[in-house]
This record gives structure tokens, sequence and C-alpha cells, in this order.
């Protein structure tokens, strides 16, 4: 069973009433406590007063002055919001759907029982560690710079090098192969999920003449529509949140021409440059409003392609 | 029953927003307090900050060693960044109520922070720091509302770098700065990318600063800011400049838009001035110790060009930076005297040198001009030459104008790669740029 489907399990386990019980709840509310705490104060107490600041003028040296839904106006007639968002969208949809696609197909092979999996296992996954710290962005710079490792790697066949960081044609995509590099993460999840897959549904469908292909397409990739749900889920979310990278690698402000002004980034400089924090919170709370939907969609569309074993 | 669980715990949570909300107001309203300006016989740390280059914070920090072997009870701790992350760092810190004491000022900032009580009045702290050596010139761009927020530490004027050995490499003569027009500099420039072969250019790319644009402006008669605090460049001035520096790129004077873009992130050290690959590169006249000892090569200093028919008077003195004070600093009284060392003694003046542009203290300036490397009084000489020719400083950059940098840089990368025409990229400049002051 998979991962996601033991956890729907444990949702649907009726909760019994016995005295019993309930003094063991209290015992787990006070072990839960540091960490309900640390939500409270450093998540929803942040939450709150940004949801608060979103409806303000906020220049974070005075008092913030209430200013009802002035931001949101704002924010329909600000071309560079709209030029961000376009950009965060390029990047969401080209990068996770390339990486989850490489995840799974490296899943597979390293799944037939390689010699040595350990070490491969974490060496792809690795990258995934480091791919959104600020010393993967500034190596990235590096390699993808006019006098960088990839310049030197084409020169070596003859064809000319290329500023792949400043020119905005091919700045957006340096940072969608980083994020794609990443893809450890979820292809460690998938390999956990192709250990479940019963080797008696594949041993008959071999016995029957299925060839390896049929098996996979048929049997291993349908049982395994949960955990590709729940990494599609997992990796768009945290793609549109993607900042450090863009703001290495762009030097802070999402150049050349704006061509990698993730709407993170945007929402940073209006806040800390612009000193616009309350323009920057309304910005942040539609963010969520965004990823909300399109994780709603991804639960939605679920139901057509996802299947469940149980 | 479950009813009243899911009520009180929402109203814990409205009790936590309430809170946090309070504890925000609290950072924003606070610092209101006068000043002491006694000073204490108790171990004082104060935090300082600022941004520079490498020569720029050695000399800094051998200053405050000087300064704490005067006064062993204070400890300086110094703090310093790059300039792109220094306005971040400063707006966050601020914000938390955790600024640094002592702080590096840009014309930029100034009024966005001393006219929203971030900075301390300093004229309010008495004769703590003497300021009688500073013309009111001076003074006067660092006061707004009758408050002095930032002592201007030095005087710098926008100017353009040459590099004698490409200039000869290349056989164009040094030009006369008294008379060259924008043309003389693009047929200069040209000559030197002509025999450069892709490796050195004619011509550093500009479009990235404030500096560029104000200059260029007021040889139009126009200024970037009008004394209102309102955007008053207009559409034609900008149009005409982006127009300039797009065929300066296509004509291959300065280098290919992205070789540009890659430089401009990295940095003095990287740029094409100072690894010796532009004949020519606009620069405040300040930065030349550090671009000659970056690439070796003992630069000349020389006017901006301008148009035939420019404006009198539009070459100007600016406050290369101020030395403020937070408004919410424990030690007023110690952060006065630390800048009174800094901005008066003579001691201060032989480490410092002109990095931070040559002292707007007049005895200072005297006293320094004789023991000063060759590069430092090139510098001082470059601002005495000048001072004919010089106009009123321009209006102070408005609240909300700090966005003017990252809008230029956006707006001359779109027009370098041929996303937007001079004229749109003036349009949208102006808009955003007037956008960004309504809001702030």
């Amino acid at each position: 069973m998979s991962a996601l489907g033991e956890l729907r399990t444990i949702g649907h386990r009726k909760v019994a009433g016995s005295s019993k019980e309930k003094n063991e709840n209290k015992a787990a509310y006070l072990f839960l406590l540091p960490w309900f705490l640390g939500l409270a104060i450093i998540t929803v107490g942040p939450m709150l007063a940004s949801l608060y600041l979103s409806f303000t003028k906020y220049n974070l040296l005075q008092p913030p002055e209430i200013i009802g839904f002035g931001n949101f106006e704002r924010m329909l007639g600000d071309e560079r919001l709209h030029n961000s968002l376009g950009v965060t969208f390029v990047y969401v949809f080209v990068s996770v759907p390339v990486q989850l696609g490489l995840a799974l197909a490296l899943a597979v092979v390293l799944n037939r029982g390689l010699r040595g999996l350990s070490f491969y296992r974490s060496v792809f996954y690795l990258p995934s560690l480091l791919g959104s710290s600020v010393a993967i962005a500034v190596l990235w710079k590096q390699v993808f710079g006019t006098q960088g490792l990839v310049n030197v790697f084409i020169g070596l066949f003859g064809a000319e090098g290329h500023g792949w960081i400043s020119d905005p044609s091919t700045a957006l995509s340096t940072l969608i192969i980083l994020n794609v590099w990443t893809f450890g993460a979820p292809m460690v999840i998938f390999l956990a999920g192709l250990r479940q897959v019963p080797q008696m549904y594949l041993e008959a469908a071999e016995v029957d003449g299925a060839s390896k292909w049929q098996r996979f397409l048929r049997i291993t990739l349908p049982l395994l529509t949960p955990i590709i749900f729940f990494n599609l889920v997992l990796q768009i979310i945290h793609a549109f949140q993607s900042f450090t990278q863009a703001f290495i690698i762009s030097g802070g402000n999402g150049g050349p021409a704006d061509s990698t002004l993730f709407y993170t980034l945007y929402l940073y400089n209006r806040g800390f440059a612009n000193f616009d924090m309350g323009y920057a919170s309304a910005m942040a709370w539609f963010l969520l409003l965004i990823i909300g939907v399109f994780t709603a969609i991804n639960f939605w569309a679920s139901k057509y392609w996802v299947f469940y074993d149980d | 029953m479950r009813g009243t669980r899911v009520g009180r715990k929402a109203t814990g949570l409205i009790g936590i927003a309430a809170a946090a909300a309070l504890a925000l107001s609290a950072c924003a309203g606070g610092g209101s307090t006068p000043p002491t300006a006694e000073l204490s016989e108790d171990p004082v740390t104060l935090r300082f900050t600022w941004w520079g280059n490498d020569v720029r914070t050695a000399a800094t920090e051998d200053v405050i060693a000087a300064f704490e072997a005067e006064y062993p009870n204070i400890t300086i701790q110094p703090q310093f960044t790059d300039f792109g992350g220094y306005w971040d760092k400063l707006a966050t810190e601020t914000a938390a109520n955790d600024s640094p004491d002592i702080i590096q000022m840009d014309e930029k900032y100034i009024s966005t922070y001393g006219g929203r009580g971030a900075l301390l009045a300093l004229n309010e702290l008495g004769d703590a720091i003497d300021l009688s050596e500073f013309p009111d010139s001076a003074i006067s761009t660092g006061t707004m509302d009758g408050a002095l927020y930032g002592i201007p530490v030095g005087l710098t004027s926008y100017s353009m770098m040459a590099n004698p050995v490409l200039l000869a490499a290349a056989g164009v003569a040094m030009p006369d700065d008294e008379s060259w027009t924008w043309d003389d500099l693009s047929e200069a420039g040209a000559a030197v990318s002509a025999s450069g072969g892709g490796n050195v250019f004619g011509v550093q790319s500009w479009g990235f600063s404030d500096g560029d644009l104000k200059n260029f402006a007021r040889q139009h008669g126009e200024d970037l800011y009008n004394d209102e605090g309102e955007v008053s460049v207009s559409v034609e001035t900008l149009t005409e400049w982006w127009t300039y520096l797009k065929g300066m790129t296509t004509s291959g004077v300065t280098p290919p838009p992205s070789s540009t873009v890659e430089k401009q992130n990295a940095g003095l050290a990287e740029s094409f001035t100072a690894t010796n690959t532009a004949a020519f590169g606009p620069w405040w006249n300040s930065q030349l110790t550090a671009l000659t000892d970056a690439s070796g090569t003992p630069m000349e200093l020389l006017r901006i060009p301008t148009t035939a028919d420019a404006e009198e008077g539009s070459a100007y003195y600016k406050p290369s930076m101020y030395w403020s004070v937070s408004s919410r600093t424990e030690y007023p009284a110690e952060a006065a005297l630390f800048l009174d060392y800094m901005l008066n003694t003579e001691e201060a003046a032989d480490l410092l040198g002109t990095d931070r542009g040559v002292s707007a203290n007049e005895k200072i300036r005297a006293y320094i001009e004789p023991n000063l490397s060759e590069t430092d009084k090139a510098v001082v000489a470059f601002l005495d030459d000048l001072a004919d020719v010089v106009g009123d400083a321009p209006a102070l950059t408005p609240p909300g104008g700090s966005a003017v940098d990252s809008l230029l840089k956006q707006y001359t990368e779109q027009v370098l790669f041929g996303q937007a025409t001079p004229a749109q990229a003036a349009e949208g400049f102006i808009k955003d740029l007037s956008a960004s002051i309504a809001a702030a």
C-alpha cells in the first residue's frame, strides 16, 4: 500500500471515546505543545499580521494605515506583476513535469536491482538537498556564465559561447534546469512506491505474455499514480515558492529585463527595496490563493486519473 | 459542546493576531524619546554599517581601530556589504527595531529614512559634532525640514574614467574634456573597439544608475525630480538618452548586452574599466583610486561629454554619502563622538583618503591635500577644476524614489536586448517611477 493510501486509512479510522484514550490524548497534546507554540508564534501569528497588513499602506518605518482593498486594486494594473506571474507559470509548468518525468525514469532504472543502488540513490538525491541553497545558485551563475563550464564544454565542439544567464532569452531556462536537477527527492519517493508494486501482478502478466513496456504501462504506472499525484502536488507548490535561485542568479532584481522576475522575487523587492510592505503582503495572499487554486484543481483532476488500490 | 471549543480556538487566534498587530505598531512607533547626550563611563558597543569596496573596508577598519585605541570603553562593531544587499538588510533591521547605530546613508534613501523618523536629527545633539568647517551648501544637502539627518561625508561628481594605455594602443588621442561631445565619445570609442578585436571595447555601457541619467537630463535643462518630489525628466530626453546608448551598442562601441549585464551584476572589480577591457567608463570620480588599484592602470578622470548646445552648470557636486545615526540608538553621545572623530580629526583623514569622496570639511581638505596619493590628488583636482562650471545640487530623491536604479536597470536591459524601443522604455520608466513615489 502506498504512503498516501495509508494516510487515507488513518483518516478513516473511528476515534473511540474511552476515558483512557482521552488521557492519552491529553499527553499527546502536551507533547505537541512545543510544536504548536512554534506554529502559533512563527507561522500563524505572522500570517495573520500579513493578512492585516495587506489591507494597509505600510512603509516599514511608520505605523500601517488601513486602505481597504487599495493594494489589490493596484495589483490589477501592475504590469510588472503580470509579467512576473507569466515568468512563474512558465517556470512551474515546464520544470515540474520534466523534473518528475526524469525522477520516474531514473527510479525505474534504479529499481531493477542495480548493484550499488544505495550509492546511486544518494548521489542522485544530493542535488535536492543542495538545490535551493545559495552556494548552488552561485555555482550555477559560474557554470552558465560567459566564461563558465557550459561554454568551455560546447567550445570543445567548436560552438560559440553564450552568456546564458545574462541573456533574457535563456536566463529562465537555466533556472528551470536547476530545478529539474533537484529531481532526487521525488525520485526517492518513486523508488519507495515502486517497491510496493506487488510482484505477483507483474509475474502473472509476464506469464500471460505481456511485454516489459506493457507491464509498466498497465500495471506499474496505474499502481504508482497516487505517488505521482503526491509528488505533483508537492513539487508544484514548491516551485511556486522558489526564490533563492532567482534572487542570487539575477543579482536580486529578476533581470535581465525582468526575464527571471519570479512572483516571490517581485514581492520581496516591493516589500524590502521599495518599502511597500502593504502591497507585498497583498501579493503574498494572492500567491496563497493561486497555490490553493492549483492544488484544488489537482485534487479535482485526480479523481479521473489516480487509482487507489484499496 | 464542539461548537464552543472551536469558538474558543478562534478567539485564541484573534488574540494572537491582535498581539502581533500591537507588537508591529509598537516597532513602528518607538524611538521618540529624546536622546541623552551624556558620554558613558561604562563599556559601550556601537554597530556601524557601510557598503563599499575592499579598499574602503580596510581603511574604515583602520579608523575604527584608531578610535577604539583613543576611547577604550567604546567598541565599534563593523558590518559591511555590497551596495545591493545593503539596503534590503538595513530596511529589515530598521523595521525590526534592530537598526545599526551608525549608518552610512545614500542620497537616494535619506528622505525615505529621515522623513519617517528612523534617523536622529543630528542638529539636536548640540555641539557634539563640530560642523563649523562644513560649508552650508554641503550641510543643506543632508537637511530636511530643518532637521539634519545626515552629514555629507564627501563630495563627488560624475566623470568619465579614461584608460590611457588602451587609448594609446588603439592610437586614439586623449580627448579634450572641456569641449568634447557625446559624438566625440562614440567616435573615439569606435576606434578603440575596432582595434580591440572583440576583447577590448570603446565604452563601458551605462544606464544602470541615476547618476548617469541625472547628468544627461541636466544637460538638457531638465532634472530627474523637481522640488515637489515628482519625476520631471521628459520622455523626449529619456528617449534620446536610450537611443544613444542603443546606437553605441549596435555599432559595437559598447560591449554586447549580455556581457554588459554579466559584468554589471559582478561589482567594481569585475567591471570593464577595472579589467582593462573598455577605454572609457562612466563612474563617480571618487572611484578613481579603487579602479586604479583594481586595474593596475593609472586611469585619467575626464568630464562627462556634453551636447553642443548643452545647458550651463549641468555638472554638480553630489554628497557621496552621509553619516547618519539611528533614532533608536541607545548611545547618541558616543555615536556623535565617533562621527566627530571621522569627520574632524587628521588621524581619521589620513586613514580614510578620498574613497568616500573628497571631504566636505574644508580644513580637513586643506590638510590632506599635500599628503594624498597621486590618484587621490587627481580626485581633488578634478573637483577643484569643476568649481567654475558646477550648478546647484539637484533636488533630493523623494521617498519611494529608491526604486530608480532597479527600474533603470530593467528598462536599459529591455532597450539593449531590443525588447522595448527607447520611447517605450522612457514612458514605462516615468510611469513606474512615479507610481513607486506615489505608493511610498
